[in-house]
């Protein structure tokens, strides 16, 4: 999987399930602010990426951190990394 | 100056006249009524306070009755659970003053902290134990909610979080849906039109309408208690709302 089609995957799966505005995704917004998620929803966003991943990631710290779409891009990537390694 | 404009010249200084008569009157008359339906039901004071805001809705109904065609459809006063979550759509300021026309008076309103700025409507919101939903965190929320429903009363939210600019129904936040999971309680879907020809967001004049109130079929929230059983309770419930506001919109247009 490319990082590009990494991307399109969470993007696609944060529109349908979040109904938000698919031109609209860029890295630097803001999941809060400028997306509108609140913090029931981020307990969503993770079973939606758990679903469209298949891992767990529900116990992860890291989580906690993310901000911005960028954020959850780059932490999909080092955990798909980190399982492949 | 031609008809119409006249008439809503003088809907507005009868509505805005007549509604702050009755907030005036309605706020000197809260200690004497309040103690009065303590005495009578043994009520606490936010259920007290609850049943005087329901008041205050009907007193709306009664306002607005010469320049707005309303009417409530859907349920029977007796199908609709007292213990459950309201949730509905949300067109304009004045959506709140509708819940007059249901059933039970026993609801509190899950609101954004904004409302609370009106002074004189914020002690009795506080009185009432209306949940801040957005400076309160949702783990607080929930806790106040399930007390609330523990006690036999009815919660209502507004899933879109804030009114709709353009009219259509906007994504629905998971709150309400995370709530009727955790008690149990059904979910009662409500579909409210033409508030938004009352007053839309961003004007203070009010124009004559036609406002019909949908209640529409309890759903039940036992087969979604599993993993992310709320995401599916949320989308089926939107679903119901999204068909049932068409419907209703198609017959308010083919009426006109």
């Amino acid at each position: 999987m490319t990082e590009q089609q990494m991307i399109t995957i969470i993007n696609d799966a944060l529109v349908e399930e979040f109904e938000l505005d698919a031109d609209e995704m860029q890295p630097e917004l803001s999941i809060y602010d400028d997306l509108g998620l609140d913090s029931l929803d981020t307990v969503d966003m993770v079973i939606v990426l758990e679903g469209a991943f298949k891992f767990k990631i529900r116990e992860e710290a890291e989580i906690k951190e993310i901000r911005t779409l960028g954020d959850i891009h780059e932490f999909v990537k080092r955990k798909l990394a980190a399982e492949v390694n | 100056m031609n008809n119409e404009q006249l008439k809503i010249i003088a809907m507005n200084v009868w509505v805005y006249g007549l509604l702050l008569l009755l907030t005036i009157v309605g706020i000197l008359l809260t200690p004497t009524v309040g103690f009065y339906f303590f005495l009578r039901y043994g009520w606490d004071t936010p259920r007290v306070i609850r049943h005087i805001i329901w008041l205050y809705g009907k007193g709306w109904l009664a306002i607005i009755s010469p320049f707005v065609s309303f009417e409530r459809q859907g349920l029977d006063d007796a199908d609709v659970p007292d213990n459950c979550i309201f949730v509905i759509n949300h067109l304009s300021f004045f959506d709140t003053y509708f819940m007059g026309a249901l059933p039970q008076s026993d609801i509190t309103f899950a609101v954004r902290s904004w409302p609370f700025k009106m002074f004189w409507y914020r002690l009795f919101m506080q009185l009432a134990n209306y949940l801040e939903v957005e400076d309160s965190s949702w783990q607080q929320t929930l806790i106040k909610g399930n007390s609330v429903l523990k006690q036999g009363g009815a919660v209502l939210f507004f899933p879109e979080g804030h009114r709709s600019r353009s009219g259509k129904i906007q994504r629905f936040y998971s709150g309400a849906f995370h709530l009727a999971l955790q008690s149990g309680c059904p979910v009662v879907p409500l579909c409210i039109t033409g508030t938004d020809q009352l007053l839309p967001p961003d004007r203070r004049s009010l124009r004559p309408a036609t406002v019909m109130l949908k209640i529409l079929p309890v759903v039940e929230v036992k087969d979604y208690q599993h993993e992310g059983g709320h995401r599916q309770l949320r989308k089926d419930v939107k679903a119901m709302m999204v068909k049932e506001l068409e419907q209703m919109l198609a017959g308010d247009s083919e009426g006109r």
